[in-house]
This record gives structure tokens, sequence and C-alpha cells, in this order.
């Protein structure tokens, strides 16, 4: 006898986030993305151990170029390894985008959880600094930064972060007034939930997947803001990163083109994967493609 | 058995600021609740009917504190509600509960579904956790839902199920008073009929009180024994459910009667259609007088000068008028 | 012969399970000027049914996998998409369930009327706008020639349900079909649209099918009706004769499981009769038994086993249940 009752068959218990996985396992580009990261990600940590050259060593002949010589990626215009550099600067572009990303985040899901859990004056005020923030032109606010404070690492990544926070606290807002007005959040506050409660154990859970998809999507754009930045040649001159890589090489880009390629590809390709990811993980988390 | 009252309204105001137009000057106010009195007796059901608007869920908010009254008094008992402060008003929140109306929006979705009916017992009470989980297990059998159900997230249950996790959360903390805002306006109608049995066996089993909320006239004379009928912002007529069903007054519940389609060929052939046409009247510019008049079928000249009071449970100047 | 009749109808939909049958083997006649009305609960296929006459099912997603549509004497399911079009709002149109959603926003609503008698009638701007008018007049909306300068958000939502209304009626369709047409509407509204609809069908003779799921609306409204169940007839016959004596057990649910207003009013109330459990999920639809046994007090082994075939109770009545005739 096979009965059909909906109801009383019990699935196996499986969270949103448990079911988004699902969901993003199925995307092929994503998961492809995802595997490539993971291999770059464990490339600069444990890269160095294995590759110990010295990326400011001078090694061998200026502009010797891949394949020749032993050295598989070439030689720059001091004759160091680019492939250590490659391998040792993959560790200081990936440690700026997360970290620049973290700090965004803190900054805009602070700010856009206030302003959208308290409405009135407090939301106006924060708007109106957010606003601030979004119209200044940002390569040439952080330029001011680094330029007034130093370009050490932590500079950079604080004047990155300070930049971009502003899409994060938008979004965040939006989530927030969407969803303080769902009879879940009500419910709670009808049981005796404290404010604090309900903004970071309430609401702001179930606001993060948009702000998961915004910061995958900065750690990729911090990434370029960095190489921009190293570019224009406002970075640690003492720490190798892709960038760096790059705009050391800048004047060469005509004679040896592969000084700027190669590590303009390693960022290409990572940040690449990071939009594949995060796109996937849009996909994965938005309800709309999801039966209820 | 002459039954206590448990909840006591008095002129409860509740106001919204609205921006009118553009520029600055003053704000203009939307009375969504004006001037509103009733009771509920102990373990009995208030039903509020009335139309999209008409204040009905501002009120259920306004009694359980979720909005902010502008003035009145909300007795629970001995205790003001409106008068409290802000940690005396946390605790009080155990005594008036909510059901929602959505069943999807009303259940946090990050969390299970024990979780949700444990959650005002983490916020409010000092139960053990050994005696929190007794108590979601009892709950979750009360409300017909399986043990084996208490792992899974709302998305994992139909309409009818989240409902009565929603039921089982608002009667976590034991609560004098249970709000129910259009529990079933939401639901298919053969889950309707489960659900408001449902809520009538607790009703029984654990002496509850209900304010319910429904627009579904046949829902309300299901469930309550009595009624208040709101339009805009006022309560027009409030008896019990005979009186109001058998023998209503104000022509207002007397054409939202009319209006109800029936399955009863009797009904259908002995009630005429009383037609109210037009709109109900801007709610922020309300006119002198009855705010009914514009639709009303036997308005006369005093009716747009002078607002009703509610007086022998009508507040019309000429109730049982023929119409 | 019927105006439309639709026979053996199966609709397929694809779902991530596989493909399904949303309507299966459904087989009806609809007179001119008659008035048909769909009930059943939620996700049982009375929408898919409105849009597969109207030859809108979702592209890609859902499609006709067997039977016939026949509107006057010419096979719908078989027709361009030039001639669904020629037909859809002329001849065949549709109210549906969301008045505020419906609408053009961004054109004033005599403009979206007039709209639908140039593209049909090709009557010139000035005509049309006249005609929309007259038609705003009919459907009740006071001082028509200033409203139908209105644009949408400045009506209630009666009124843009009346609006659209009068765009389905604007072609004097033989067939109007109203998707619950009330769901989101106050019931004083409700009576106010109902009425409407039944002077509309006396003065121009359009066929009405109403979906809805309020036994109440129907018993209103329609002469007769059929109860689906999981895409499936569950039961057809004349209003009257249904509700005084239901013959599939999923009918008689539907109509006890509801508190009704009876004419007097005692302080007795019964408990209601329940009907257990939800509606099948999508991808059952398709299975070879009675897909209410579930649900159903009087399941019989037959019931699980078999799909039942329809019992016919004279002409005009069937119902699609194994002890239809013991109920
Ligand atoms: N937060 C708010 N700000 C401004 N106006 C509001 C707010 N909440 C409600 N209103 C207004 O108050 C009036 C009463 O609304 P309320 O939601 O209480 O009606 P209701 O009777 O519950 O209607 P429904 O049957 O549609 O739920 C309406 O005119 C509404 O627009
Ligand atoms: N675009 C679509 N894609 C996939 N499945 C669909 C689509 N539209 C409807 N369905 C499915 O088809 C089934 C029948 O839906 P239909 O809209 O006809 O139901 P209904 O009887 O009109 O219900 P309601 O009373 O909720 O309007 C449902 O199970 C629904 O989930
Ligand atoms: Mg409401
Ligand atoms: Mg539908």
């Amino acid at each position: 006898m096979s009965l059909i009752d909906p109801e009383n068959t019990i699935p196996e218990a499986r969270s949103p986030f448990s079911e988004a996985w699902e969901m993003f396992r199925g995307n092929t580009a994503a998961m492809i993305a995802l595997v490539i990261l993971c291999l770059i990600v464990l490339g600069a940590i444990f890269g160095p151990y294995l590759y110990p050259t010295d990326p400011f060593d001078m090694v061998w002949a200026p502009f010797s170029p891949p394949g020749a010589d032993g050295f598989i990626l070439g030689t720059d215009y001091l004759g160091r390894d680019l492939l250590a550099a490659l391998i040792h600067g993959a560790r200081v572009s990936i440690i700026i985008g997360l970290a620049a990303a973290a700090v965004s985040i803190l900054i805009g899901v602070t700010v856009g959880a206030l302003a959208g859990f308290y409405k009135g004056w407090v939301e106006e005020l924060l708007m109106r600094i957010t606003e601030f923030f979004q119209v200044l032109p940002t390569l040439l606010f952080s330029m001011v930064i680094v330029a007034l404070f130093g370009a050490s690492l932590p500079m950079i990544t604080f004047a990155i972060g300070v930049v971009s926070w502003t899409a994060v606290a938008r979004i965040t807002r939006s989530e927030f007034l969407r969803i303080r007005e769902l009879e879940y959040v009500m419910a709670s506050r009808a049981s005796g939930a404290t404010n604090a409660k309900l903004m970071f154990r309430v609401i702001l859970p179930n606001a993060l997947p948009p702000i998961i998809v915004q910061a995958a999507l900065m750690v990729g754009s911090a990434i370029l803001f960095e190489a921009g930045l190293s570019f224009l040649g406002l970075t640690d001159p003492n720490v190798v990163s892709w960038g760096q890589v790059i705009g050391s090489n800048r004047q060469y880009i005509l004679d040896a083109s592969y000084t700027v390629t190669i590590p303009g590809l390693a960022i290409f390709i990572t940040v690449l994967c990071i939009s594949l990811v995060g796109d996937g993980l849009n996909d994965a988390l938005n309800p709309k493609l999801r039966s209820r | 058995m002459k039954a206590e009252t448990l909840l006591k309204v008095e002129n409860m105001t509740v106001r919204f600021a609205v921006k009118r137009g553009r520029g600055f000057g003053k704000n203009a106010h939307l009375h969504a609740v004006d001037d509103v009195s009733f009771t509920v007796k102990c373990g009995e059901t208030l039903a509020i009917v009335g139309e999209s608007g008409s204040g009905k869920t501002t009120t259920a908010l306004a009694v359980a504190r979720l909005v902010n009254s502008y003035k009145g008094k909300v007795l629970l008992g001995d205790t003001d509600l409106l008068a409290l402060g802000d940690e005396d008003l946390r605790q009080a929140r155990a005594r008036v509960q909510f059901i929602f109306q959505d069943p999807y929006s009303s259940l946090n979705p990050r969390l299970r579904a024990s979780d949700i009916v444990r959650e005002p017992m983490d916020s409010l009470g000092d139960m053990s956790e050994a005696e929190k989980s007794e108590r979601v297990d009892f709950l979750f059998n009360a409300v017909g839902l399986r043990p084996e159900q208490q792992r899974l997230f709302p998305h994992q249950f139909s309409g009818g199920q989240r409902q009565r996790i929603g039921i089982a959360r608002a009667l976590a903390t034991q609560p004098e008073l249970i709000i129910c805002d259009e529990p079933v306006s939401a639901l298919d109608v053969a889950v309707q009929a489960q659900i408001l049995n449902l809520l009538r066996k607790l009703q029984k089993d654990f002496g509850l009180t209900y304010l319910f909320i429904s627009h579904d006239l046949g829902v309300v004379q299901h469930m309550c024994d009595s009624i208040a009928v709101m339009y805009m912002g006022k309560i027009v007529e409030h008896g019990s459910r005979l009186d109001i069903f058998n023998a209503p007054q104000h022509p207002y519940t007397r054409a939202l009667l009319s209006a109800v389609p029936s399955v009863d060929k009797a009904r259908r052939a002995q009630t005429k259609r009383i037609l109210i046409p037009g709109d109900p009247p801007d709610p922020v510019n309300l006119p002198a007088g009855c705010r009914f008049a514009n639709r009303c079928p036997v308005v006369q000249d005093i009716c747009r000068r002078d607002e009703p009071e509610l007086r022998n449970g009508v507040a019309c100047h000429f109730p049982n008028a023929e119409l | 012969m019927a105006l439309l009749s639709v026979k053996n109808l199966r609709i397929e939909i694809k779902t991530r399970a596989g493909v399904a049958p949303v309507i299966d083997d459904l087989s009806f006649d609809l007179d001119a000027g008659e008035s048909l009305s769909f009930v059943g609960e939620s996700g049982c296929g009375k929408s898919m049914t409105a849009l597969a006459l109207m030859g809108l099912l979702p592209e890609g997603v859902g499609s006709v996998a067997s039977g016939s549509i026949t509107f006057d004497g010419e096979d719908l399911t078989q027709a361009s998409e030039a001639r669904l079009r020629a037909l859809r709002g002329n001849d065949i149109s549709m109210i549906f369930q969301e008045p505020m959603t419906s609408l053009n926003p961004l054109y004033t609503v005599g403009e979206q009327i007039a709209e639908v008698l140039r593209a049909h009638q090709g009557l010139s701007r000035k005509q049309a706008w006249d005609q929309a008018v007259e038609l705003l007049d009919a459907v009740r909306i006071p001082n028509a020639r200033a409203r139908a300068e209105d644009y949408p958000f400045q009506m209630s939502g009666g009124q843009r349900q009346r609006v659209m209304i009068a765009i389905a009626l604007a072609c004097q369709p033989k067939i109007l079909i109203a998707d619950e047409p009330t769901t989101a509407l106050d019931v004083t509204v409700q009576a106010q649209i109902f009425d409407l609809l039944q002077d509309m069908r006396r003065q121009t003779g359009s066929a009405i099918i109403l979906i809805t799921h309020d036994m109440g609306a129907v018993a209103e409204m329609a002469e007769r009706m059929i109860v689906m169940y999981a895409g499936r007839k569950a039961e057809l016959g004349p209003v009257d004769t249904i509700i005084a004596h239901p013959r599939h057990p999923y009918t008689a649910g539907l109509i006890s499981c509801v508190p009704h207003i009876l004419s007097t009013l005692t302080s007795e109330r019964e408990d209601l009769v329940e009907v257990p459990g939800i509606v099948p999920a999508l991808q059952d639809f398709g299975k070879d038994l009675c897909l209410f046994a579930s649900r159903c007090r009087h399941a019989q082994p037959k019931c699980v086993n078999q799909r039942p075939p329809e019992i016919a109770f004279g002409n005009t009545h069937q119902a699609a249940c194994w002890r239809a005739e013991e109920l």
C-alpha cells in the first residue's frame, strides 16, 4: 500500500545553509573556481616553504624570459626570480584582500545595522555619513590616506577598507529594514528579547546571505585596489605583492611584457575565481530560487 | 458563572505621524485607533472584525505594546501595560503572547522548530534547561506535532504545521492573554479547520483567553464569545456573538453580514444585500461626524455633524433603522 | 454544441524531480452564457487550467501533453500563437487575483482600457477613449470621465479590480475567466464585484469561469461547479445538487470544514469537520491511485491501488470516487 502523505514523512533536518551548500555544489563553474581558489590559498600558505628563494634576491641576469636558464617564469629588471615573487606575493595580496574586506564589512555592517534597526535620526545621520563616503573619489581618497600616514600594509588595508564599506552598509541597512518588519522579529520582541538580541541574534543572521556575497566580491576588488595602489607606487617597497611586482616593472611593460602580464594574470585568475564563487553563493543563498 | 475581566482597554488611541505633501510644515497624524474601549473576560474570546485598514492589527499590537499608544489604558488584571517601564514591560510580555497571520514570515528561518518554541522561555522566566526541554516536548504534543519534528527547520514544514509551531511558541510562557491576528487567513480552508479546532481545544484545555482578529465573519462566528466591529479606527458595535449575528444594529455591521456569501440556501433567500457604495474616507482627513456617513444608507444631517458615541453596544444615531 | 469543450486534457510540468501532470485527464463542457466554478485547495491546478484555456502556460515549464480544448469548433491546443493572441482579450479574457500588480502603473486606467479596444477592435483613439469611459461607468466607477485619467495607484483595490473587469469585458468576450478575483478584497467589496459580474453576464451573455476556494462564493455565483483535487476532477455537477449532497468525500470536506454563517445562529458550536493532512506534492500527482486516499475517512485498500473512475449520477453529476454511490 503506498499512501501519499507529505505531512507525515519526516525529512532529515536541513538548515537553510546546508541546502545552500547543496545548491552551490550543483554549480560547476563556481565549484571549479572554488577549487582553484583553494589551490591558490594553499600555494600562498605553503609555497614559500617549498620554494624558499627570496623574491628580493638578485639571482640571475635581468630580463631572462620565462623558461630560459632554469627560471620557470624568468627574471625581472633586477634579475629577481618572478616565480618567487608570485609565490611570496600571493600571501600579501590575499591577506590584504581578506583584511580589507573584513574592515569594510565590520564598518559597513555596524553602520548599516544601526541605521536599519533604529531608524529615525540615527538612520538619517548614519546614512548622510555613508553618502559622504560614497561620493568621495575612492582612489584619490585612499591615496591621500596612504600618502598622509605612510604606506605600511596595515595602513593600505585600512585605506582600502575605509573607502569601500558604503556598499555593505547600504545592503545591511536595507536587509535590516526589510527583516525588522517580519513577524518573527515581532514575535521575538513580544517574548521579551532585548534590542541587542534582536539586532545580532535574530536579524543579523538572516541578513547575512547578501552580505556574504558582497564580502566575497569585496575580497576580489580589494586585491585589485591594492594592485592599483602598488602600480602607482603607493605601497610598502619592502613587501612583495602581485601589485607591487607589476608596479616595479611598469617601466619595462613594452620591452619585457611578461614581467607585468604574469603577475597580472595571477590577479586576474584569482579575482575571476572569487567573483565566480561570489556568483555561485548568490544563486545558492538567494531564497527566490529555492523552493519554500 | 460570571467570568471576571482579564483585559480592559480604556480610551486607547494610536496615531502614526504621516508625511503629507512636500516640504516642511506640521506632520499630519493618522489615527489608526481612535478612542477605543473594550473588555475581554477570562477564558473567553473577543473577536475584532472589520475591513482592511480599520485598525484591527494596530489595536492588537498596541494592546501587546508592540506599537506605542498615544493615550489610553490597557489593564491586564490590575497592571496598566502602557505605564510599565522597560524592564517591567519585558517581564510582563510573558503574560501576553501573539499568534501571527503569515506562517511563512512568522518563524525565524535560521532556527530549529524546538528553538523557536523555546525562545520565549530563554528570554523570559527562569526555567532550567531540562524544564525547558520538557515544556517544548509538552507543547509539541499539545499542538499536534511529533517529537521527531523538533529538529527540523521552518521551511521543512507545511503552512498549517508552521502555524502550529507559532501557536506552541505563543503558549510557551503560559500567557494569560493570547492575541491571534488573522491566524488562519493565510491557510487553505481544510488546514484552517484544523487550526481553528486546535485553538478551541487549547482554550478548553488550558483556559486560555483570546483576542481574536479576523475579517472572516464565518470564522469569527465560530470562534468568539463577543465581538467588536471596527470601522476606520472606531468600534461601531460591540456585543455578544448571538446579538451581533442575529440582531445587528449598526448599518455597517448589517452591511458586512449581508455581504458574506453563504452556502445556506435559506440564509441567501432571507438576507437582502445591503450595498455600501463608495470608499471609506481618507484616514488622515477624517470628516466631522460619523465616519460611516458617506456610505451609510440611512444617513441623516445629524450624522454628518455629530460623532455618535458607543452607547448600548452601538455607535450610531439611528441604530436599527429600516434599511 | 458547447461553447467550450475540454477533453481528456493533460498538462505536464517539469519539476526538479521529473515531469508531473498538474492537470490530469480533465474533461468538461461550458455552454454560452453559463457560469461555472472551479473550487479546490491551493496547488490543485485551478490556475493552471485557466492558463491552459488562455494559451498562457508558463513557457518552458508547462505544456499540453494530450487532450484537446475546443472553443467554437477550433482546437486551441493546435492553434498558432498569433491566433491565440487574437482570441485572448477578445473572445476569452481573464481577470487575475492581484488587482495591485496586474495593471501597468505607468498608464492611466483609461488608456489601458482604450489600448485593448484599439488592438482588438481597431477603434480610433477618440472612439476607444469614449468607450473606455463608458466601460468604467458600466463597472460603476463613479464619475467615470474624470477617473479615466487616474493612474492605478490612485484607486483602491476594489476599484482596480473593477478596472480589470472593464478591460476583460471591453471586447465582450464569450468567456470571462476570473481567477480568485476577490481574494485580496474586503467582503463588502467582494459582494459588489460579484453583483457586477452577475449583471455583466446578464447584459453581455458572456460565460463566466470563476476560480475560488470559497464554497459560499460558488453557491452565490455559479450554476455548475468542478471540484479539483491534485490536478484531477474530483466532482462535477450543479452547485445546488452538490452542496445538498456531495458525492466525493473531498467535496464534503470542503463544504463542512468551513464555519458558515447560518440563517439563525444558536449558542451551540460543534467542532469543525477536519480534513487532515495537505494536498500531495506535485511529483506525486501522476500516481495510479486515489490521491485523496491518505486524507479520506472512507478510504479502502482499493483506493490506494487504483485510480477511481468517474461515476455518473444522472447526466449532469459525476464524482471520481470508488465509494461515491454509497456516500
Ligand atoms: N506603521 C504605520 N505607519 C503609518 N500608518 C500605519 C502603520 N501601521 C498601520 N498604519 C495605518 O493604520 C491604519 C490601520 O491599519 P491596520 O494594519 O491596523 O489595519 P487592519 O484592520 O489590521 O487591516 P488589515 O485587515 O488589512 O490587516 C491603516 O490606515 C494603515 O495604513
Ligand atoms: N510556473 C510554475 N513552475 C512550476 N510549477 C508551477 C508553476 N506554476 C504552478 N506550478 C505548480 O502547479 C501546481 C498547480 O498550481 P496552480 O497555480 O494551478 O494551483 P491553484 O489551484 O491555482 O492554487 P491557488 O489556489 O494557490 O492559486 C502547483 O503545485 C504549483 O506549485
Ligand atoms: Mg491586519
Ligand atoms: Mg491559483
